[in-house]
This record gives C-alpha cells, structure tokens and sequence, in this order.
C-alpha cells in the first residue's frame, strides 16, 4: 500500500456546524492524526473556493487520501467525490464525516458536541486509509420504454416518448385505454367535454408506430434494473383474433346475452361480446366468458356465425409476451372509495343516492340516459344534495384530501342547472379551489343559485318528519356558520367519494420493487425536489397512483415522468456503482448461503467450478452475503470488514 | 462524574442513516455518545463487527436497518 496522505477538511457551513462544534478544535485534533498531511476549516466547503482548496492541496501536497468533515454523504458526497475526481485523484479515495445532520444539529452541549465531531474525523480517518481506487462501470440503456397503465398519465408519456422516435410498450388491463377520464362527462373548470379532448390522444396512441398497445394485457414479472429490465406479460385471451378484426361491431349487435356494463358503473348494459365504449381504442371486442352462453352451456356462437372476417376464436389462450425495456413508468390510477360502508349515507339502500362516478355516466350523453339527468324511475330530479369529502378528509376511511372533489362537484352544480330546473345544495366541510381558474369558477357557481351549506352532513335519511319531506331523502346535518342542526329535502344525493389507492397496489409495488406511503399511493423519490422517479432507479410514476391529483396535474407529471425516461435514453448508458461485492473463488467452497440470502438475485452458482459468482450488474452492494460468507470469501468493495473496523476503531477514540 | 456509556450504532445507509439525518434536519437532540457507522444494509453486520466494537470498548451496539 502506498503511504497514505491525508487532507482533513472542516466546515464551518456558516454557524450550522461551527454554532455547536469547535471547529478549530477540530482541526488541530485531525492535525495530529496518523498520516494526515494537513488539516483545514473553511466557512462553507462545498462553495467553489472551498472546493479549488482541496484541489488545490491535492495538486501542491501530494494528497492521496481526503476526508471531508461536514454534512451528511448522502447530501455532499457525490459533490466532494467529483471534486476529488477534479483533481486527478479516484474518487473513492474519498471519505466524509457527517458532522452536522448526526453531529451539531442533535447536540445540545458545545464541548461534547466537539468531542463527538473529533470523533467522527478519526474514524473517516482511520477508515480512508483503506480505501481503494474503484471503477465504475457503464451499462448500456434499453432505449424501449413499458408505460403500466392506459389512462390519461399513461397515454401522455406514452406520446411524448414516442413522439420523441422511441418504442413505448403500453399494458393495460382493461379491453381499451381511456382510464377514468374516458368516463367522465365534462372536466372542471373549462368545461371541456372530456372525451372530445381525450379520444384524438386515445386514437394517436393506438395508431402510433412507435407504441404497441398492449391492452386487456397485465404485468406478471419484472426482473433486471435500469436500463435493462425484462418483463413478462400475460395478453388475456380476447378470443377475438386482434389480426383480423376490423371492429364493424356486427359481434356486439347480434349477440343476444347482456350484462351490466362495467364502464356504466352497472346503469346500462353491454352484450357478452363487447368493447366497454364505442369509441375503444383498439376498436376490438373481447367476450366475457362469465356472461357468454357459449362459455355457459355449449350453445350459441352467434357472433361467430355474423363476423365475416372469421375473426371469433373460442379457442384462444392467454399470450405470455416478454419484453425488454430500459424504464418503466407506472401509472395504474386510482380506484373510486366505495361508499357502502359509510351505511349512515345510504349507498346502496337508497336508489337515489348515487357516487360521483355514477353521475359523470348519467349526465353523459353517451350513457346510459343519453345525458339526461334522472332518478331511478326516470322522473327528473326537483332538487339535488351534493356530498362532498365521503370517505375522504375522515379519520375513518381517508385522512387525505381527495384534491378534486370540490371542483367536480361545482361542475356537476353546473351541468344540474343547465340540464334541469332542480335545486342544487353543496353540502361541503371547507371549499378548495386551488388551481388555474378554480377560484373563478366556484365564484361563477356561486351566482347560478347554487346552495352552498357548510357543515359534515350527518345522514341520509328517509324518514319524512313533515309532509314536504315525504318521498324524499333527507339530509341532515349542521350548518356550522349558522350553528343549527338542518334537514334538506331532495330528490337525488351525490356522494363526492374519495380517490384512493388501487385494491392491488400492494401487488403492484411489490412486483416493480417501490414502496407504498401510509395511505397506499406509491411513494415518490422525494416530495417536493423529485415527485416522478421512485427509489428504484428507472421505475418513474405518474398521475393517481402517487396520489390524488387533477387532469393538468396528471399530465404535467406524466410529461415529466416521459422526460426523465427521455435523458436517460439521450444519455445512452447508466452508471453502476463501484461499491459491490465480490467472490474470491479460491475461497468460496460453494456453500450457496449466498445465493439463497442475496435480495436482488445478483449471486449465480457456476455448476463447473462449483462456486458462486456475483452479477456486478444486479449487486446492489447491500453487503449481506458478505456477513453471511461462512468461508470469509466475499469482499464488499467500499465497506470491506478492514474499513469498517478501522471506522469503529475511530469513533471509540 | 457520572457513567457515560459509549455506543456504536450500526446504520443502513437507506433508512437507520437517513432517519438519523432527518433526526438532525429537524434539529432533535440527543446524547451524544452515540457514534454511527453507515453500512449499507444492516445485513452486512456480521457479529465480528460488534464484538469488534465491544472488544475495542463500546459499552453497548446499536444495529438499525
């Protein structure tokens, strides 16, 4: 080993550090160190002069070791590695000791305050001894991209990405793409009808040649890491064949079995053989074998006898497809909150109590009313309660703001107005309308005659107490500004139900390696500096599945998600991490504890050589096989066993 | 003068470390005795890196992860 030559470096980071810790102190401590050459302080180390001082002393005193004493590595590190690199030295020769976040922020007495920090210097110290110069290694990135998820945030990436000349794989699980936004009527605040605005994306989507839809399809296995995942998907048998469809929609027309549509939310019908929406995209049916009499009982295959093309296949099997992508964007949505258990409301035990998601279908024109507003018995309604923040903003069920229940619900005030005579009543805990003309467009909705009532509605009842409140549901509640108890009259209620995670995002987060927040939605890398990447490198998320969000929202996150994925494609390679572990195979006595312990399925046991061997391209470099080795015959490269005795050595000065 | 105990504290890099920064991002004090040692999973702590610590005079080791 070459004689080691230390430069300790001690920052000030204005009085952060040198508030609490002596700094000087310190520095004369380091000076007196084991191979340290020299030792500075500086008011801020990682501005550029702070940095040139390093370089500096690198170039003039012959340093072959650093260590910076200052915040934490996982703030500063890369910063004072890249300095080091700068100056011609390997940046692994590089040590930081993280006496601010762990140090003089958590330390209430001066003196012990600097004890501690001397500490931490002689155990950066003792440890950079060790170090050894590393590599890193380059590896090429798979410039095709899987986007999970058809909906509005999936099909946005999807564009930007393929736009950009890139192959986009788009999976999704339901027959067409469209998600949530397909379904609904008109989108607050401009009152834009929503499928106008979506179908011309849906139809570039499909027709793109740099996209290959893959719907009524699922993801079953992910494997690899950035740049070059593989992922297996299981394409569900349609048992109509893709290839010779034209969708003239004959099928649909002559079969003679029904179900309740599933895009109808169950208030229309759709056949056995079906597309949930004549606007689907592929515009290619799929037979539900739970409602096809040919399925049930052996008998039927009207569709097969109209379709022309002979496109009907009772015989076809589910497809595995693999692919090989280098990013994934997920973007799986959200489920609407049922709610049923809220029994106090009276979903599903009064036909007029409808969810939001049902009112969206009943005031398109293309559902299930042909766009008119009505009860159950087609009668129109003569007045309507709006029920905002079920399931949401309640410590039973959600304690999250679903973010855009209050918009939806002026919008449906809206449309109840121009489409009825009825009265409309807000029943509402606190108004948010906090984006681009929202404001604007609930004081617009404040002049149309809409009934604005602040309180949490307790119940809904019919229970008439009054000859007017006979036949109708009453909603109860208290009116907090007036401070009294009310009982509202009406023909029709809808419940503003929260957004919340989908059933399977367990499964789903699970199986792309990222984790779920405590109320389920998938966690971004960091809330406010990094809202689209994971802490899985090249796992991006977008739209509903980080949490609730609005149409612009989600296509701003979904655009910069396409983004993301678009640098790294630009850039061509990613970088591994030089901090890995390795097997000496003179040592190894191919045990196979390691194969069985490592987390990321990076160790392979060579049959011939009888030993095992780590995937420098897998390993994470978490260092568990490396305290597992009975044999002592892995080296954790970074972190080997000298390093991190030397390290303990140092803090129990 | 009273028992000052001197702990080592094993941390994962990816959650013990980064809740012990967050610690002092949110300026919350504690005893300064003890010394953290970042490794990057707690499945690296092999018992000689603790016995290790007590052999060099840690009174007490702390894994997280």
């Amino acid at each position: 080993m070459e004689t080691p030559k230390i430069g300790v470096y001690v920052c000030h980071c204005g009085s952060n550090i040198a508030g609490t810790v002596d700094v000087q102190q310190v520095v004369e401590f380091a000076k007196k160190l084991d191979s340290v050459v020299v030792a500075r302080e500086y008011k801020f180390m990682c501005s550029d002069p702070g940095q040139n001082m390093i370089k500096e002393d690198i170039k003039n005193l012959k340093l072959n070791r650093v260590v910076v004493a200052s915040c934490s590595p996982l703030l500063h590190e890369p910063t004072f590695r890249h300095a080091v690199q700068e100056a011609g030295l390997n940046p692994y020769l590089f040590e930081m000791a993280n006496i601010r976040e762990q140090c003089s922020w958590t330390t209430e007495d001066h003196e012990k305050a600097t004890e501690k920090a001397k500490a931490l210097v002689s155990a950066a110290v003792k440890r950079v001894r060790y170090h050894q110069p590393l590599e890193t290694k380059d590896v090429p990135v798979n410039p095709a991209t899987l986007i999970v998820g058809g909906g509005i945030a999936g099909i946005q990436a999807a564009l930007e990405i393929a736009d950009a000349g890139h192959k986009v794989y788009l999976v999704e699980k339901d027959p067409s793409i469209g998600g949530h936004m397909i379904q609904f009527d008109k989108t607050f605040p401009t009152l834009d009808c929503s499928a106008c605005i979506l179908t011309p994306k849906m139809t570039s989507a499909g027709s793109h040649p740099n996209i290959e839809l893959m719907t009524y399809s699922e993801v079953e296995d992910v494997s690899g890491f950035i740049g070059n995942f593989k992922v297996r998907v299981r394409k569900k048998a349609r048992f109509v064949d893709e290839e010779k469809c034209n969708g003239c929609g004959v099928c649909m027309e002559k079969c003679p079995w029904k179900a309740p549509s599933e895009f109808d939310l169950g208030l229309g019908e759709r056949k056995a053989i079906y597309t949930p929406f004549p606007q689907a995209v592929p515009n290619i049916p799929v037979i539900d074998k739970e409602h096809c009499v040919y399925f049930l009982r052996g008998r039927c295959r009207a569709c097969e006898k109209f379709c022309e093309r002979g496109a009907i296949d009772f015989e076809q099997q589910d497809k595995i497809v693999e692919l090989e992508v280098g990013n994934i964007i997920i973007a799986t949505g959200y489920d609407p909150f049922d709610p049923t258990p809220i029994v106090k409301y009276g979903y599903n035990r009064y036909p007029n109590v409808y969810t939001a998601l049902e009112f969206e279908r009943l005031c398109n024109a293309a559902g299930p009313t042909g766009g008119k507003i009505v009860l159950r018995d087609g009668s129109e309604p003569k007045s309507v309660a709006i029920i905002h923040c079920v399931g949401s903003r309640d410590e039973n069920y959600h304690r999250y703001c679903s973010r855009v229940c209050c918009m939806y619900a002026l919008k449906y005030s809206h449309l109840i107005k121009e489409k009825t005579e009825a009265d409309v009543y807000q029943m509402y805990i606190d108004m948010r309308c906090f984006g681009k003309g929202y404001e604007e467009f609930y004081e617009r909705l404040s002049k149309e005659g809409v009934k604005f009532i602040r309180g949490k509605v307790a119940e809904v009842t019919d229970r008439a107490l009054t000859d007017e409140e006979k036949g109708k549901l009453i909603v109860c509640g208290e009116d907090t500004l007036l401070g009294t108890v009310i009982r509202v009259p009406v023909d029709m209620v809808i419940l503003c139900i929260a957004l919340e995670p989908r059933s399977d995002a367990k499964q789903v987060a699970q199986l792309f390696r990222i984790s779920q927040g405590a109320d389920g939605f998938f966690i971004e890398r960091h809330p406010k500096l990094d809202p689209v990447a994971t802490m899985t490198d090249g796992i991006f998320i977008a739209g509903c599945c980080q949490g609730p969000k609005d149409i612009p929202d989600t296509v701003a996150q979904a655009s910069a998600a396409a983004t993301r994925v678009l640098s790294l494609i630009s850039k061509g390679k990613v970088e591994l991490e030089a901090t890995v572990a390795v097997i000496d195979e003179e040592k190894c006595s191919g045990c196979r504890v390691c194969n069985i312990l490592c987390p990321y399925n990076a160790i392979t046991f060579i049959e011939d050589k009888e030993v095992s061997r780590v995937n420098e391209a897998l390993c994470k470099g978490c260092g568990t096989c490396v305290a597992a080795c009975p044999s002592a015959a892995i080296t954790h490269k970074h972190f080997t066993t000298e390093e991190i005795m030397a390290e303990i050595e140092g803090v129990l000065v | 003068m009273s028992f000052e105990p001197r702990i080592v504290g094993f941390m994962c890099n990816w959650c013990a470390y980064a809740a012990a920064d967050l610690a002092g991002t949110a300026r919350k004090k504690y005893p300064p005795n003890v010394r953290i040692v970042r490794v990057m999973c707690s499945g690296r702590v092999e018992p000689a890196l603790i016995l290790k610590a007590f052999e060099l005079g840690a009174d007490g080791v702390l894994v997280c992860g």
